[in-house]
């Protein structure tokens, strides 16, 4: 019969991807091309019209300002403290010190504290140049100088307790709230879930700008921070304080410069 | 006897490229993922390390950007004045600023205030993208915001690496 099923005897037929595979030669280069790898961002500075910083301000148009509803709240930047004062006067001074992660070509990695005149140096002695510092970490200290230690959750945020103060540990029970915008409250199940690390400069700048925000909300110039360094102070930590503050809900920043 | 040669039946023999596709895959979806349609506006320098930061807002495409490196100030990729003589620059001034840099901010205010005037743009913004090596003192940083303040450039984009999560 001509309807008798016939078996073919070739092999199992396969999917031709040649022009699959010609698309994925052409789209793969372009878009390597375009790829972006490191992600650029911005941070917006508005300067006040008809002045280039706050240098003039300072003195000149203090007197009309002092009679305003204005904070004029300030970060004074040293190269041993961040000091935040406002138009009554200035909280203490979060003293710090410096340590600076270097990351070399042939795999050295160490973080070294940085001090005036102390050059860090390879363990082939030769001196670590500025563009293989690839960190700089400021550590909170109390008045002996010491490293203070702080409570951290998981993810790195700073745990306080209700009034905003630092918490050196945590034990199961406790309610601490963590350091994002709003305060985030945590109710400690597990104590080994936290860590104590050295406390931030940055992290303890961001919750006192918080707290001062939370005070004072109604103040004409609430937004506003002015940032006024020393001339030493690197660009770097100055855009650290800047995320502080625009995380503490201070976008508006100014730069001044501190009189010798 | 046994001593006759195998002779494999095969039909053409065809390259199994499975796991290449499945390669090629992963790394479209990869790039897919990174693709950037705006290009990259910036200045490129060796001696320009950004410093990271949490923003995450977007540059904007601006008429004009400064690049600060360790060794020169550059205006639009043109080199101005040496880092070292804006250092020089006596920081008791009142107001500290650099007078090449204000110079050619200057000519370049006008040729945005005479494109208003011809109708290419809208108004006179005074934006400046402003790229500064994390490594530069804040003495240089202030002079060169000051300079472009007084230029009329009063809004500055600050270029910043994304820090990675």
């Amino acid at each position: 019969m001509a309807n008798k099923l016939r078996i073919s005897n070739s092999p199992a037929a396969e999917l031709d991807l040649k022009c699959f595979m010609n698309l994925m030669v052409v789209l793969i280069p372009l878009l390597i091309v375009s790829a972006e790898f490191a992600k650029v961002a911005v941070i917006d500075i508005k300067l006040p019209d008809s002045r280039g910083t706050q240098t003039d301000s300072t003195q000149t148009k203090q007197s009309a300002e002092d009679k305003s509803n204005k904070m004029l709240l300030t970060a004074i930047v040293t190269d041993s403290a961040i000091t935040l004062g406002a138009k009554g006067g200035f909280m203490p001074s979060l003293f710090y010190r410096e340590y600076h992660r270097y990351i070399t070509k042939d795999g050295y990695d160490a973080l070294i504290e940085y001090g005036p005149g102390i050059s860090p140096k390879h363990p082939d002695g030769r001196e670590l140049t500025d563009h293989e510092r690839y960190d700089i970490f400021l550590y909170s200290t109390d008045d002996k100088r010491e490293i203070i230690k702080s409570a951290y959750t998981k993810y790195g945020e700073l745990l306080t307790d209700i009034e905003g103060i630092a918490v050196k540990s945590v034990n199961a029970g406790d309610t601490v709230f963590a350091l994002t915008n709003p305060r985030r409250r945590i109710i400690v199940s597990n104590p080994v879930e936290f860590e104590s690390k050295p406390l931030s400069a940055y992290d303890e700048l961001k919750n006192r700008l918080m707290k001062i925000k939370e005070r004072y909300r109604d103040a004409e110039d609430a937004d506003d921070l002015i940032i006024a360094a020393e001339n030493e102070v690197i660009f770097d930590k100055i855009v650290q304080i800047m995320d502080a503050a625009r995380g503490a809900e201070f976008p508006n920043i100014s730069i001044a410069k501190l009189r010798g | 006897m046994g001593c006759g040669r195998f002779k494999p039946n095969i039909g053409n023999a065809s390259l199994n490229i499975t796991s290449m596709m499945d390669m090629f895959t992963i790394i479209l979806v990869f790039l897919i993922k990174s693709f950037s349609a705006d290009g990259s506006i910036l200045t490129n320098a060796d001696n320009l390390v950004l410093p990271n930061s949490e923003s995450r807002k977007k540059p904007q495409e601006v008429n004009l950007q400064i690049a600060v490196t360790s060794d020169m100030i550059l205006l639009d990729n043109a080199a101005v004045v040496p880092t070292e003589d804006v250092k020089n620059i006596s920081a008791e001034k009142h107001d500290p600023f650099i007078a090449k840099l204000e110079e050619k901010l200057k000519v370049c205010l006008a040729m945005e205030e005479e494109m208003v005037r011809m109708g290419a743009l809208n108004a006179v913004q005074g934006k400046i993208a402003v790229q500064i090596d994390k490594n530069i003192d804040f003495d240089v940083m202030f002079k060169v915001m000051n300079t472009c303040g007084k230029a009329g450039y009063n809004n500055m984009n600050f270029a910043v690496m994304e820090r990675d999560d």
